[in-house]
């Protein structure tokens, strides 16, 4: 299976079709960062909500990559399920990608404060900035799934799928939603890390985007059985 | 592997493509798909496969490696020849060394040596047709489908397909193949599978299914209106020659076609070619395979042969 990661990676690289998420994702961190400095944690928090559909994107363009035809002959010589599989990771493999930039990104162009006395400390910032964009990036990856042409069959309903998921995610998280639970707590995030974070609250959050990933990407698996 | 009461459509409310397919193919046999355009013979063999899954019924027995060649090629992928079958190998999970071996091995056999460095989107149809039968045989599979394999090859590497699948059927592998071109001439002793109005019905490969095959010389300029004329009134074109000589119109003997002076000592053998008689200098060739193939005719049925020329 992890030839098939490599392969599906190698090819989503070689065609030049990983250029166009990553340039949004660097314009969005550009436009983000632009406007001051803000404290590291608060920053990643806002910065995971920008590139959450982004990632999505960036998913749904990997599992786009190969024709048809070349997914369903590696479903022939691995098997359905660890077709599905290889893809999502590979999916995954190239949001980590893009996470560890948008990780990086603030401090090379100084659109972070240092921290100062009673502030966290760097290497703490950058692990709760790191869990803010995987708790983005695993429901992000689902969506880009659900988006992708192997379910949708056409770009209108792909595109469809991914602009109502991203704008869903924005318009349900917002403070005082009727269903936040109905979208990954992308915007619940960014809100929390602006103020202290307990644990209990962290362990929630990462309960509830994992939760929300395994039904999106139990819904990929189910209907992939007869999409192929 | 068994084919038990299998159903499928294509959504929920598609009508159906299969309806109940019983079917069994062992190891060291050969069955050759056939049907009308459209009647759901690649559905079968991507059923076999296991490309698709049946929305009723199941598919046992399906051996653990299958090597699987589409009717298209997806050439339009970002890699090489050697780069594309390299991975393909890895992803068959054979070792980098193993895989090495095989890309040499079969880039050899089909001729593939000159393109190994060449994109696969820059390939000639018939090039990347050589390149989906290598990936399917990197390792060798428990069972070959091949979809229409003969689909844009030269006559060259035509005759490698049956050596392929000789190999396969030696290694104790099955072989699957659908041919609309009447090709499987090459494949003599495979079973018959015929899909139509959703079933699959196993003809008889000898008997009453023997064989006529006339052979028809026209003007040059006339073979395509011929072919299309011919294969309009329902008849199986198995291969049209180029002219050895300048084309002189021959008419095969206007007697009853008996099986055995016409496809002997092959009777039985679909698109067996014709011997002996003024036919045997003629083109283009015409074939009348078994009534069962769909765009078949009965010799008893089809009258005189020379009635097919005219």
């Amino acid at each position: 299976m992890s030839a098939l990661v490599r392969m599906r990676l190698a090819g989503f690289l070689r065609t030049g079709r990983a250029l166009a998420p990553v340039l949004a994702g660097l314009l969005a961190l550009g436009i983000l960062y632009g406007g001051g400095r803000a404290r590291p944690a608060e920053a990643y928090g806002v910065s995971a909500v920008v590139l959450f559909p982004v990632l999505a994107w960036q998913a749904k363009i990997l599992l786009d990559v190969e024709p048809d035809v070349q997914r369903r002959l590696a479903m022939v010589s691995v098997g359905p399920a660890r077709e599905w599989i290889a893809g999502l990771l590979a999916a995954l493999a190239a949001g980590v990608g893009t996470v560890l930039v948008a990780l990086g990104f603030p401090w090379l162009v100084g659109g972070v404060t240092t921290p100062g006395p009673g502030d966290l400390p760097v290497v703490a910032a950058l692990a709760l900035g790191l869990w803010a964009h995987l708790l983005a990036l695993l429901p992000a990856v689902a969506l880009g799934a659900l988006a992708s042409r192997a379910l949708t069959r056409t770009a209108g309903y792909g595109v469809a799928v991914l602009a109502v998921g991203a704008v869903g995610t924005l318009a349900l998280g917002l403070r005082g939603s009727v269903a936040p639970w109905l979208v990954p707590p992308v915007l619940t995030t960014a809100r929390v890390l602006a103020g202290s974070l307990p644990a209990g609250t962290a362990l929630l959050l990462s309960g509830w985007a994992l939760a929300w990933a395994g039904v999106a990407l139990t819904g990929y698996a189910w209907w992939r059985r007869t999409r192929p | 592997m068994r084919l038990e009461d299998v159903r499928l459509r294509y959504g929920r409310s598609g009508p159906w493509v299969l309806r109940g397919v019983t079917a069994r193919l062992d190891p060291g046999e050969v069955a050759v798909v056939l049907g009308r355009n459209g009647a759901g013979k690649s559905t079968l063999l991507q059923l076999c496969a296991g490309v698709l899954r049946p929305a009723r019924g199941r598919v046992v027995d399906r051996p653990r490696h299958v090597g699987w060649v589409p009717e298209r090629f997806p050439a339009d992928q970002p890699c090489t020849v050697t780069r594309y079958l390299t991975a393909m190998g890895r992803v068959a999970g054979l070792g980098r060394a193993d895989t090495d071996r095989a890309v040499d091995r079969w880039t050899d056999r089909l001729g593939l040596t000159p393109f190994r460095e060449v994109r696969l989107p820059d390939l000639s149809k018939g090039t990347a047709q050589k390149v989906g039968l290598a990936q399917a045989m990197l390792r060798t599979p428990g069972l070959l489908v091949l979809d229409e394999p003969w689909e844009g090859l030269d006559s060259a590497a035509r005759g490698l397909v049956p050596e392929l699948i000789d190999e396969v059927l030696a290694d104790g592998g099955a072989v699957l193949v659908s041919d609309h071109r009447g090709e499987t001439v090459r494949l003599p002793g495979a079973r018959h599978w015929t899909v139509a109005d959703g079933l699959v019905t196993e003809e008889a490969a000898s008997g009453d299914g023997a064989v006529a095959v006339v052979e028809v010389a026209v003007p040059a300029a006339r073979v395509a209106g011929t072919v299309a004329r011919l294969r309009a009134d329902g008849h199986h074109i198995l291969r049209v020659r180029e002219p050895a000589t300048p084309p002189t119109p021959v008419l095969v003997p206007p007697t009853p076609v008996p099986s055995s002076s016409v496809a002997d000592p092959s009777a039985g053998r679909p698109g067996a070619p014709a011997t002996g008689g003024p036919a045997g200098a003629a083109e283009p060739s015409v074939g009348v395979p078994p009534p069962d193939s769909g765009s078949t005719v009965d010799p008893a049925r089809s009258g005189r042969p020379g009635e097919v020329a005219r």
